[in-house]
């Protein structure tokens, strides 16, 4: 998956996070002063930190998705030489673009990226392919030569292994994992006046949505033109009751994959076979339908960008998704309802079953053409590292470790931090599959014809369902995803 | 070397048994020299163009008889014959995109020329301001093409696009944002294309125009033409090579569309407006199915190639009738 990025927030926020950092090397007994490490002061500090020296003096390409954590990451790359001696260049990308360079580089087997953080569902293709280094005796043994503040066992089981592992091999570890949950106005939903005329209305509390029914009652209740009353304010621009993501873009799908989960749909079936057009999947997709007169107009050109600049902007009332935007929400400087913001989980299809949520995870993972394998892994072991994972999360990033999910300052400064450990342990993933990227594209192109209101779910889901049995021909079933 | 070579011969007397062997001799390594000088200045040429044309032509077409993927395991690049042009042939998405594709290149070439000639001929006739108004008119085509859809993104935002204001303003109300319906997102491509290049037209008008010999104006004018009468028999057709040449340049750019779709609608709402590149960048670059791109390729460019045969024959034929 892949977020919405390139904030103002963040870089301000990695600024501060720096200083942090380099606060707590000093106090953790770092004798390197200030970024110019030379050999000597940087094996000092490593001796204390335990870190290996055996790359001094080397440099790591890497590339990474432009979000929080990639930025923060660069901020903290000081740190880095400090412990190890290696220079790093970390390349920021955009999802697309990422994705062609690093299959391009894999390609030409040149191995200009040594480190690179993948999207999980490419982790069945590359690995296959043959492209990613495995690095499962990392796993099985505690590793030699990193530091004292890393260590595999803190790594949130769950989650490492969707990203990182295909058939029984690990090929790296998390590096930017994120789960979709439901945002909610919460100061809207506390206010009396819309509570009363909520219940006069609909016959029942109002309440975050538990299930999907109330969520669209919820979604119509507080759409309303310029003029009317929200919460006692008169409104000078429309507000609307949900966002959507409808664009014809993956992050259409992702979004569309909860609803679809919600109403028991998949995009195969128990046996491994295409079901896009299952009765399921085009209830779900006539759901998503339904609620389209509720969200902010030029939803059918809107990505998880533009569903978080609106929730950021305070025009709507509730939404599906990426809990890595929740910072964003908090954002003083960038957002209109810091505080105003409640997390909680997906709604389901009846009160009282088990939440689905999606995960979207990206893996560290070195490249198999890299002339700096080892150096690598010390880089994924450090960006995994304690003290970098917290200021991942201080910084609106997102961490992989249950000790920083379990950080007691964390959770009473970040209102959504507790949501975000509950919705990693409700979520589930993508298919990891090679075809994914052709699943991807046809099912964006179905989900965008109905959206936009130029064919019905079903004729659009039977057509996708057509050109997914064609895509996938060959590769039935699915046994592994 | 070929003023050493000049320097060598032009001396030689005219006459004289052993000089005249000498001649010969000096003829011949002079033709030798001319071989040499044209393998010379042209073999650095013909090597690019053989690196920049032809490689990657042979390439594709080696490519498409292939089925080579970069992420799908099993395909490693087999031999598959004919079997993805005969995909082609059931390819529905690929056919939509070329009626996608022109659609856009007649309305928007069309729409260029005529407003491209309109201002050309209105620009020249300007006494004042001319080569400050002809230098703004630039402004357009120098802009990046991803830039101009950045812009043009921001302009047509459903809520906060200036555009959208004033087409709310205006009773134009696109409800909902004109990207985000079919035909008319494909419309609002046209116009940013003209938007871009009609200035291109307009420039070659003025240039055309400049050129042109004012004797047959004159003669005109002396017999009593009007000025429409003077502009249609013989204006136009003395432009018209110039025009030829400036919608053929346009009509293969247009063709070859992608910038300002990519950043404006990604092709959508659902392919409503997925011109031909746009189509074969996500099959090659999203799905990575690069044989099948390079299929579609070819024939794209056989399909160009053919067209732009047609035009030339059409555009240049019966130049009286203009």
């Amino acid at each position: 998956m892949s977020q919405p990025r390139t904030r103002a927030w963040s870089v301000a926020a990695g600024a501060v996070t720096l200083s942090v950092l380099l606060a707590s090397c000093s106090s953790s007994g770092s004798t390197a002063s200030g970024g110019a490490a030379s050999g000597a002061s940087a094996g000092g500090s490593a001796a204390a930190a335990g870190w290996s020296q055996e790359c001094t003096g080397k440099s790591l390409s890497v590339i990474a998705e432009a979000t929080a954590n990639s930025q923060i990451i660069e901020k903290l790359l000081p740190d880095f030489k400090d412990k190890t001696g290696i220079d790093v260049t970390i390349e920021q990308a955009p999802y697309d673009s990422l994705v062609q360079k690093a299959v391009l580089d894999f390609t030409g087997n040149k191995g200009t990226y040594d480190v690179l953080s993948i999207p999980y569902e490419y982790l069945g293709s590359f690995a296959e392919k043959g492209y990613l280094a495995p690095i499962d005796d990392m796993v099985s043994t505690p590793p030699t030569g990193v530091g004292t503040d890393f260590s595999t066992a803190d790594i949130i089981p769950g989650m490492w292994k969707l990203s990182s592992n295909w058939k029984d091999h690990w090929y790296g570890m998390p590096s930017n994992s994120a789960v979709m949950m439901m945002f909610f106005r919460k100061d809207l939903m506390e206010n009396p006046d819309e509570q009363a005329a909520f219940k006069a209305k609909y016959g029942y509390d109002l309440a975050p949505a538990k299930t999907w029914a109330q969520y669209k009652d919820i979604a119509e209740f507080f759409t309303r033109p310029a003029g009317a009353t929200l919460a006692g304010q008169t409104l000078s621009e429309p507000f609307y009751g949900v966002t959507l993501a409808g664009k014809r873009h993956v992050a259409t799908v992702l979004e569309w994959m909860n609803y679809a989960w919600g109403q028991g749909g998949d995009l195969f079936s128990k046996d491994g076979q295409p079901a896009l057009n299952s009765p399921e999947n085009i209830t779900a997709l006539d759901y998503e339908k339904a609620l389209t007169p509720f969200a902010p107009p030029g939803y059918t050109s809107a990505t998880w960008d533009d569903t978080t600049a609106a929730l950021q902007q305070g025009t709507a009332a509730e939404s599906i998704t990426w809990g890595d935007t929740a910072g964003a929400m908090e954002d003083t400087e960038a957002s209109k309802v810091v505080g105003k913001m409640g997390y909680t989980s997906i709604p389901t299809l009846a009160e009282g079953t088990a939440p689905q949520a999606h995960l979207g995870s990206w893996t560290w993972s070195v490249n198999k053409a890299s002339q700096n394998q080892n150096c690598g892994r010390l880089f994924m072991a450090w960006a995994l590292s304690q003290p970098v994972q917290k200021e991942l999360a201080t910084g609106g990033g997102l961490p992989s470790l249950t000790s920083t999910f379990n950080d007691p300052e964390l959770i009473s400064s970040l209102p959504y931090w507790k949501q975000e450990l509950v919705s990693l342990n409700e979520s589930r993933p993508r298919p990891r599959i090679p075809q994914w990227s052709g699943i991807s594209d046809l099912v964006s192109l179905e989900l965008s014809r109905v959206l936009s209101g130029q064919a019905s779910a079903k004729d659009a889901l039977d057509e996708g369902q057509a050109k997914f049995q064609e895509l996938m021909q060959g590769a039935l079933p699915v046994t592994y995803q | 070397m070929s003023l050493s070579a000049a320097e060598q011969v032009t001396p030689a007397p005219p006459s004289g048994g052993r000089k005249g062997g000498s001649r010969a001799v000096k003829a011949r390594s002079q033709r030798q020299i001319g071989r040499w000088e044209r393998v010379g200045f042209q073999g650095p040429s013909l090597l690019v163009l053989v690196l920049i044309v032809l490689f990657p032509l042979i390439y594709s077409v080696s490519l498409s008889l292939q089925s080579y993927s970069l992420v799908l395991p099993g395909r490693t690049g087999q031999w598959v014959g004919l079997e993805n042009f005969q995909r082609i042939l059931h390819d529905s998405d690929f056919f939509h995109a070329v009626g996608v594709t022109v659609i856009f290149v007649v309305c928007a070439v069309t729409l260029e020329t005529i407003l491209g000639t309109v201002v050309g001929v209105m620009l020249d006739r300007l006494a004042r301001f001319r080569r400050a108004i002809t230098s703004l008119l630039l402004l357009p085509m120098i802009t990046t093409p991803l830039i101009v859809g950045l812009m043009f993104n921001f302009a047509f935002n459903a809520q906060f696009g200036y555009l959208t204001w004033v087409m709310a303003r205006i009773g134009l109300d696109p409800n909902g944002g004109v990207l985000n319906q079919g035909p008319t997102a494909l419309a609002a491509l046209i116009l940013v294309d003209v938007w871009e290049w009609f200035p291109f037209i307009a420039l070659m008008v003025i240039a055309g125009l400049r050129a042109l010999p004012t004797s047959p104006f004159e003669a005109a004018s002396i017999d009593g033409a009007s000025t429409f009468q003077t502009y249609r028999y013989i204006m136009l057709p003395m432009l018209k090579p110039v025009l030829v040449v400036a919608v053929l340049f346009r009509a293969t750019e247009a063709i070859r569309e992608f910038d300002k779709v990519y950043i404006l609608t990604g092709g959508g709402p659902g392919s409503a407006t997925t011109v031909n590149d746009l189509y074969q960048y996500r099959i090659s670059f999203l799905n990575w199915d690069l044989s099948y791109g390079a299929a579609l390729g070819l024939v794209t460019f056989a399909f160009v190639l053919t067209l732009c045969g047609v035009l030339y024959r059409v555009l240049t034929r019966n130049e009286a009738q203009l």
